[in-house]
C-alpha cells in the first residue's frame, strides 16, 4: 500500500476527516450484522454511511455504487473501498475492507468448526429459512430504492428493461449486460439518467 | 502446498468471474470446486454454499473462507479468502486512477448513467432468481413482503439486520 497523501482524496471528501478506527468499526459492524451478500450489504452501508453517520450524501453513495458493481468481486468489499478511500484515501480503503472481510471470515471458521453439526436441528433450521426470506424482501427494497432513484425517465425504464431481458432471458454474462446499459446510457442522452437530487430537492 | 496453490487459481477465477455480486458467485464456487477440482461432492458444496448465504458478510467471502477451510484447514481458508479478494483489489485501484484522470470530460458521467439503471436491472434479477429459490409457498411470500413493507415504511429507522432476525424469529413459530 502507497503512503496516504491527503492531497489526493477525492472531491467530496468530508470537511473533518473521519478516524480510521470510526471507518472500520462502521464497517465491522455492516460486515457483522447483514446476511444476504453484497446487494443486500449495499442497503445497510447505505444505511450505516448516508443516514446514521452522514459521512457521504446519498447522490454520492449511488454514483460510487455503480462504480462498484463495474469490477467483478464482492460488491460490498469494492464499496468499501471506494467509501474508504473518498473517507481517508488508501489507509480509509484498507481498514473499511478489513472491517467488512474480518467478521465474514471470522464467522465462518467459527460455524465451520462448532455450529455446522446444529444445522439439521429443527429450530436453527426454521429460524435459518426465515432469516433468509427476509434477504429476498431486503433485495426487494434495494430494487426499490434504486428504481425510485433512477427510474426517473421512459428512456431509463426502457434501458432497464432491455438489460434485465438480456440478463434474465438470454442469460447474457453479467459484465456484458452492464456494458451495454452502460452503451446505452450514452447513445440515449445521458441527461435524461440523472439522478433525482433527494438531499437538496423539496418535497 | 500443491493443493493451496491450486486453490489459490481456484478463488483467483472465481474472484474474476464474480460480476454482480454473491448470487453470481455461488454457481462459480461450485463449478470450480465441484466439477473442476472434485474436492467436494455436490450435496456437501450445496450445504457449504446455504450456510455462506445465510451468515453474515459477503457471500463471496464466505464461500471461499469455508471451502478453503473444508479443502485445506486454516491455511486454505486464508489463501482462498485472499485470491477472491485479489482481482477486484486490483482492477477497482486501477479503476480509480484511471476515473480521476478522466472524471472531467463528461464521457464517463454520460455512460455511468446507463450503468446505474444496469446496477438495477442487475438487482432485480437477484430479486427474481433468488426469490424463487426461497419463497416456495404462500406464508413465505408473506414474511418476505413483510419485511419489504416493513423496510418501505420504516425507511432509515429500522435495521434491516433487526427486520432478518424478526423473520427467523418468526420462521421459528411458522416452520
Amino acid at each position: 500500500m502507497s503512503a496516504v497523501d491527503g492531497t489526493t482524496q477525492p472531491s467530496g471528501a468530508p470537511d473533518a476527516l473521519v478516524g480510521l478506527r470510526s471507518i472500520f468499526w462502521a464497517f465491522f459492524r455492516v460486515g457483522m450484522l447483514t446476511i444476504g451478500g453484497g446487494l443486500a450489504m449495499a442497503t445497510v452501508i447505505r444505511h450505516e454511511l448516508v443516514l446514521r453517520r452522514r459521512w457521504v450524501s446519498d447522490a454520492e453513495f449511488m454514483r460510487e455504487m455503480a462504480t462498484a458493481t463495474l469490477v467483478p468481486g464482492a460488491i460490498a468489499v469494492n464499496i468499501a473501498h471506494l467509501q474508504g478511500r473518498r473517507l481517508r484515501g488508501t489507509a480509509g480503503s484498507a481498514v473499511a475492507i478489513l472491517g467488512t472481510v474480518l467478521p465474514a471470515f471470522g464467522i465462518i471458521l467459527a460455524v465451520a468448526l462448532l455450529a455446522l453439526p446444529y444445522f439439521e436441528n429443527p429450530v436453527v433450521a426454521a429460524f435459518l429459512r426465515g432469516c433468509a426470506i427476509a434477504v429476498a424482501g431486503q433485495l426487494a427494497f434495494a430494487a426499490f430504492v434504486f428504481a425510485r432513484t433512477h427510474l426517473r425517465s421512459v428512456t431509463s425504464v426502457a434501458v432497464c428493461a432491455v438489460t434485465l431481458t438480456v440478463l434474465a432471458v438470454f442469460g447474457v454474462h453479467p459484465v456484458v449486460a452492464m456494458a451495454l446499459a452502460g452503451v446505452l446510457g450514452y447513445v440515449l442522452a445521458g441527461d435524461r439518467f440523472r439522478p433525482a437530487r433527494i438531499d437538496t430537492a423539496p418535497d | 502446498m500443491g493443493t493451496l496453490l491450486q486453490l489459490f487459481v481456484s478463488f483467483i477465477t472465481v474472484g474474476l468471474g464474480a460480476y454482480g455480486g454473491g448470487l453470481v458467485t455461488v454457481p462459480l464456487i461450485q463449478h470450480e470446486v465441484v466439477a473442476v477440482r472434485g474436492w467436494l461432492a455436490a450435496e456437501e458444496m450445496a450445504q457449504l454454499l446455504a450456510v455462506a448465504q445465510m451468515t453474515p458478510g459477503p457471500i463471496a467471502i464466505n464461500g471461499a473462507t469455508f471451502v478453503g477451510y473444508r479443502v485445506a484447514g486454516l491455511p486454505g481458508s486464508v489463501v482462498a479468502t485472499v485470491a477472491v479478494l485479489l482481482p477486484s483489489l486490483l482492477i477497482l485501484a486501477a479503476l480509480i486512477r484511471v476515473m480521476d484522470r478522466i472524471s472531467g470530460n463528461g464521457h464517463l458521467e454520460r455512460a455511468r448513467g446507463g450503468l446505474q439503471v444496469g446496477v438495477l436491472a442487475l438487482i432485480l434479477f437477484a430479486v427474481w432468481s433468488y426469490g424463487t429459490v426461497v419463497v416456495t409457498g404462500w406464508v413465505e411470500l408473506a414474511l418476505a413482503a413483510g419485511a419489504f413493507c416493513l423496510l418501505v415504511v420504516s425507511e432509515g429507522k429500522v435495521q434491516p439486520a433487526i427486520v432478518i432476525l424478526g423473520c427467523g424469529v418468526l420462521g421459528i413459530a411458522l416452520f
